[in-house]
């Protein structure tokens, strides 16, 4: 199905005026090709034709109507227990926010677990969503902190929303947890250290968090003991949600609380300059809300205040200290929060004060540059405070230091004192106060000695990490640029964004994935498989779209040991893939026959799931429609059964697929006339054979004649097909015809056109 | 200056990422208009998505801004893609409750009623057909967006896609064509 002819004969066909000069000219320019005069005359025919479903005027009465609610619940309801998403069995929905709902789920394989699955409401753009998750898969895979809640997966329902697969936490959210379990204050405190460590701990990955809140952190019992799991990591930034205020505010009912923790550049509406400092700013809300029982800037406040007031709010105004907010507490409110935290009321404020209020309002300052630099350093201040020693968010005096050393000193102190005050003698006095001094100014320089040298490690890890996440940050928006631009067929300027992505962080496998499909794609082989192997040469999980054709073009441009490596990641990934990724890149290379047969069966497995209407995963699309949407799915796998059988030495039943899959609707068909072409040779047909051979032969003629029409590297078929058809093409000839073909001279026309797109 | 316009400007200064964040806001705010206005107008009258993406447009980046063509073009290309989502869900939607699934749950509210069914069915024919031609023609089915689901003139489209009116004309008719032969192949197969 060659649309780029078609479509230069439809457009030659509409110049011309006489009905009869312009069915001459479609005979001619079709040369014989049945299918594509079928097809060209179709259009002209459609052209002509009125009562096109375009021409009609849109129904207004499509636009939504109902309330908010009516809408979600409709399509929540597509997700009944049970559903089948993925290999995902829906149990029971546990959750709903502002961005969707949240399942228990039964993972079927490769293990069985239960796990979380959250379906992103649909409206979000599911592709940008899977590409924005994919770019970060890999930095989200390397957590590993027991109080970070994995993310698994992503990947698209059959209705094309984006869903997310997670460790499923059973818990409770953080406030709730410390009132109903009336966690004192230390208690609190060592709690919101384990979170501070999970999320320094996400930092030094350079994944943030940006939307860090009490519904985000559940906490259980674990041997009678707290566990904070800090969920969703990574998901905040994949739904594209940047969290801006805008985004938030036109939510708002379904999210309220939320702006109660934004920062204050998050606020500012700059839609992209958020970094591991806004993650510290929430953090001090936590801590705030943790001790006193609410925001800083109270929820009420912020739910009545309009757009601009809202962002006014969190950007100028000062909330009151953590101490401060305590002693203004009504009596009864101030009991509440006193029980909770086993307090009496009246020690409530004394019992935070100052130090406490310090860490807070540093990790709350509005200026990211003031906040604590790392989540680390946060938790570090907290456990000084518990272990009673001088706190760094606090300008040090020498006053402060020596209060602090005579709470940690107290049983000896008051024994001295009180000798002393027996002694009455001003001399003993003197004696212990110049001891003292003295040693408290040792202890003076050794702690700034030790202060200084781990602010320095401080600003080292700080400054790494930012390296990083720019670098990231920069990579991901040049990848964006590449796609934008080969979408648009700016060829050079894909390249250029996709090159100067490989420099920023050449050890990300998705930079060579893309660029070298890029290259893959204009028909410049060479390159492509150089850049195919760098990526395979640093490794990615295998579940990459991206990965498709890699195999392939490995193989055809030679790269052996590139291509043995990512088959032997193949042969042990265990992935029930519609587009068959791995079978294809498996089959073009050496195969022994159990396990082309094995790809057979799975192949099959596949075809007869798409076919059966009692297959859980069709449950919500009616027949008919379900195969719309699956033909092209359909085709690729009737001709990689076909292939798979070829190779398992079943040729009869080879052969048939391999027809099939010529008849269905997809656009590689027609790859699979020189496979035909060989299974006909294996039963001894050779009339047959040959009789397909020139069909096959035929076929890469057009092909390379319209990519030099067009001054194109390849023909428009998919570049996957392309390089599939040429390796089997080749094969063909020597089978069937004994010897390898001529090289074409059109073909390294192509190549040299191919080369050019780029060069120019 | 509004969120919308500093979004264009970034994509202007070849931000390409920052497209990625006008989609969701143009979505939200059409759903907004959208239920604001069917609520609020008399029955009847009939309420045009190019109306609304017009509308919508001079409230998220204002009149006064004058910005460039080009700057809009990229408003109207995000505006169209949602348009077509709004309507392609609220057509499932529709779908769906005609199956019968949910009786009890949903009110069938009176417009459902107005709508015939194979208006749906065509429409969202009409929509897996349009992801199909994206696949090897994606210009051609950004101009169906624009023409069909924002009601852009083939001027306004033209500017839109940085092509000559005549391209703009010449492609639409490919895609129409396209179109009715891709839906008329189904009928039949």
């Amino acid at each position: 199905m060659a649309v780029a002819s078609e479509k230069s004969i439809f457009f030659q066909a509409l110049d011309i005026a006489s009905p009869r000069e312009r069915a001459a000219y479609v005979q001619q320019a079709c040369a014989g090709n049945e299918d594509l005069l079928t097809a060209v005359s179709a259009l002209l025919l459609e052209n002509e034709r009125d009562g096109n479903p375009v021409d009609r005027p849109l129904a207004a009465a499509f636009l939504p109507t109902g309330v908010q609610i009516f809408d979600d619940e409709a399509s929540a309801s597509q997700f009944p227990p049970g559903t089948m998403v993925g290999p995902y069995q829906l149990m029971e929905r546990i959750g709903e926010g502002g961005f969707g709902w949240v399942f228990v789920a039964q993972q079927q394989s490769p293990i069985q677990r239960r796990v979380a699955l959250k379906i992103i409401k649909p409206g979000m753009e599911s592709r940008e969503v899977i590409a924005r998750f994919e770019a970060e898969r890999q930095a989200i895979a390397l957590m590993d902190h027991p109080n970070i809640a994995r993310v698994f997966d992503a990947s698209v329902t059959q209705s094309a929303q984006p869903y997310f697969v997670m460790e499923l936490v059973r818990g409770v959210p953080l406030t709730e947890f410390c009132d109903s379990h009336q966690l004192d204050m230390s208690e609190r405190l060592e709690l919101f250290m384990t979170i501070c460590h999970a999320v320094q701990h996400a930092h030094q990955k350079g994944i943030i968090h940006r939307d860090l809140k009490p519904s985000n952190i559940l906490v259980t019992l674990q041997d009678g003991k707290p566990l904070a799991k800090v969920i969703d990591f990574g998901v905040a930034k994949a739904i594209g949600q940047s969290l801006t205020i805008k985004t938030i505010y036109t939510r708002f009912t379904s999210m309220v609380g939320t702006p109660a923790y934004m920062s204050p550049e998050q606020a500012a509406m700059s839609t992209d300059d958020v970094d591991t400092r806004s993650d510290i700013y929430s953090l001090g809300v936590l801590l705030y809300e943790v001790l006193t029982g609410s925001t800083p800037l109270a929820p009420d406040r912020l739910q009545g205040a309009g757009f601009d007031e809202l962002r006014r709010i969190i950007r100028e105004e000062e909330p009151p200290r953590p101490s401060a907010r305590l002693s203004t507490l009504d009596n009864d409110l101030a009991r509440t929060v006193a029980v909770n935290r086993r307090l009496v009321p009246e020690t409530l404020s004394t019992a935070m004060k100052r130090d406490l209020d310090w860490i807070v309002m540093k990790a709350l300052d509005k200026d990211r540059n003031r906040r604590y630099s790392t989540a680390g350093a946060m938790a570090e201040d907290v456990s000084r405070f518990l272990s009673d020693q001088p706190i760094n968010a606090r300008p040090p005096s020498t006053r402060y230091r020596f209060a602090k050393f005579i709470r940690r000193n107290k049983v000896a102190i008051s024994t001295v004192s009180l000798v002393a005050l027996a002694l009455i003698l001003g001399t003993a006095m003197s004696v212990w106060q110049a001891r003292e001094a003295i040693k408290e100014r040792d202890e003076k320089v050794i702690a700034l000695r030790e202060a200084r040298a781990a602010e320095h490690a401080a600003n080292e890890a700080r400054t790494e990490l930012e390296k990083f996440n720019d670098r990231l940050n920069s990579t991901t928006v040049l990848l964006a640029a590449g796609r934008a631009n080969a979408d648009a067929q700016r060829w050079a300027d894909a390249y250029a964004a996709y090159t100067e992505a490989t420099q920023v962080l050449p050890k990300y496998f998705l930079v060579w994935l893309e660029r070298g499909g890029l290259n893959a794609k204009l028909g410049r082989w060479g390159v492509a498989a150089t850049d195919f192997s760098k990526a395979v040469e640093i490794g990615f999980p295998i579940e990459q779209a991206e990965l498709s054709g890699v195999a392939q073009v490995l193989r055809y441009a030679g790269e052996l040991d590139a291509y043995d490596t990512l088959c032997d990641k193949f042969r042990r990934s265990d992935v029930n893939d519609p587009m068959a990724v791995a079978a294809r890149g498996r089959l073009v290379g050496e195969l022994s026959s159990p396990e082309a047969a094995t790809l057979a069966d799975r192949a099959e497995r596949m075809l007869s799931g798409m076919d059966d209407e009692s297959n859980p995963t069709a449950i919500h699309q009616p027949k008919a429609k379900f195969h719309r949407y699956a033909k092209m799915f359909y085709g690729v796998n009737l001709y990689v059964a076909g292939w798979a059988h070829l190779k398992a030495g079943n040729y009869e039943r080879a052969i048939q697929r391999l027809e099939e899959s010529n008849r269905a609707v997809w656009f590689g068909r027609g790859i699979a006339d020189p496979l035909i072409a060989i299974a006909h040779h294996k039963m001894g047909n050779a009339e047959d054979a040959v009789r397909c051979f020139d069909q096959s032969q035929s076929m890469l003629f057009r092909l390379l004649d319209e990519s030099i029409e067009q001054s194109k590297g390849s023909p428009s078929i998919p570049w996957v097909d392309w390089v599939e058809f040429l390796i089997n093409h080749r094969e063909a000839s020597i089978v069937v015809k004994g010897h390898t073909p001529a090289v074409d001279p059109r073909l390294r026309q192509v190549q040299k056109l191919a080369e050019a797109t780029i060069a120019d | 200056m509004s969120e919308v316009t500093q979004i264009l400007n970034q994509i202007q200064q070849g931000d390409a990422a920052a497209a990625a964040d006008l989609l969701p806001l143009v979505y939200t705010e059409l759903r907004r208009l959208a239920r604001h206005k069917m609520k609020s107008e008399a029955a009847g009258q009939a309420l045009q998505p190019t109306a609304l993406v017009h509308e919508a447009y001079v409230r998220l980046v204002g009149s006064e801004d004058l910005p460039k063509w080009d700057n809009r073009g990229h408003f109207f290309a995000a505006a169209a893609e949602a348009m077509r989502r709004i309507l392609i869900e609220n057509a499932r939607r529709r779908q769906s409750l005609k199956r019968g699934g949910d009786r009890k749950r949903f009110e069938v509210a009176e417009d459902d009623a107005i709508i015939d069914a194979g208006d749906v069915d065509e429409l969202l024919d009409l929509d897996s057909a349009l992801t199909k031609l994206a696949l090897c023609e994606p210009e051609m089915s950004k101009l169906v967006e624009l023409r069909y689901f924002a009601g852009l003139s083939v001027e306004e489209s033209a500017e839109v896609l940085g092509v000559s009116p005549r391209t703009v004309k010449r492609n639409w008719a490919f895609a129409r064509a396209w179109l009715g032969r891709e839906l008329n192949s189904d009928v039949e197969g």
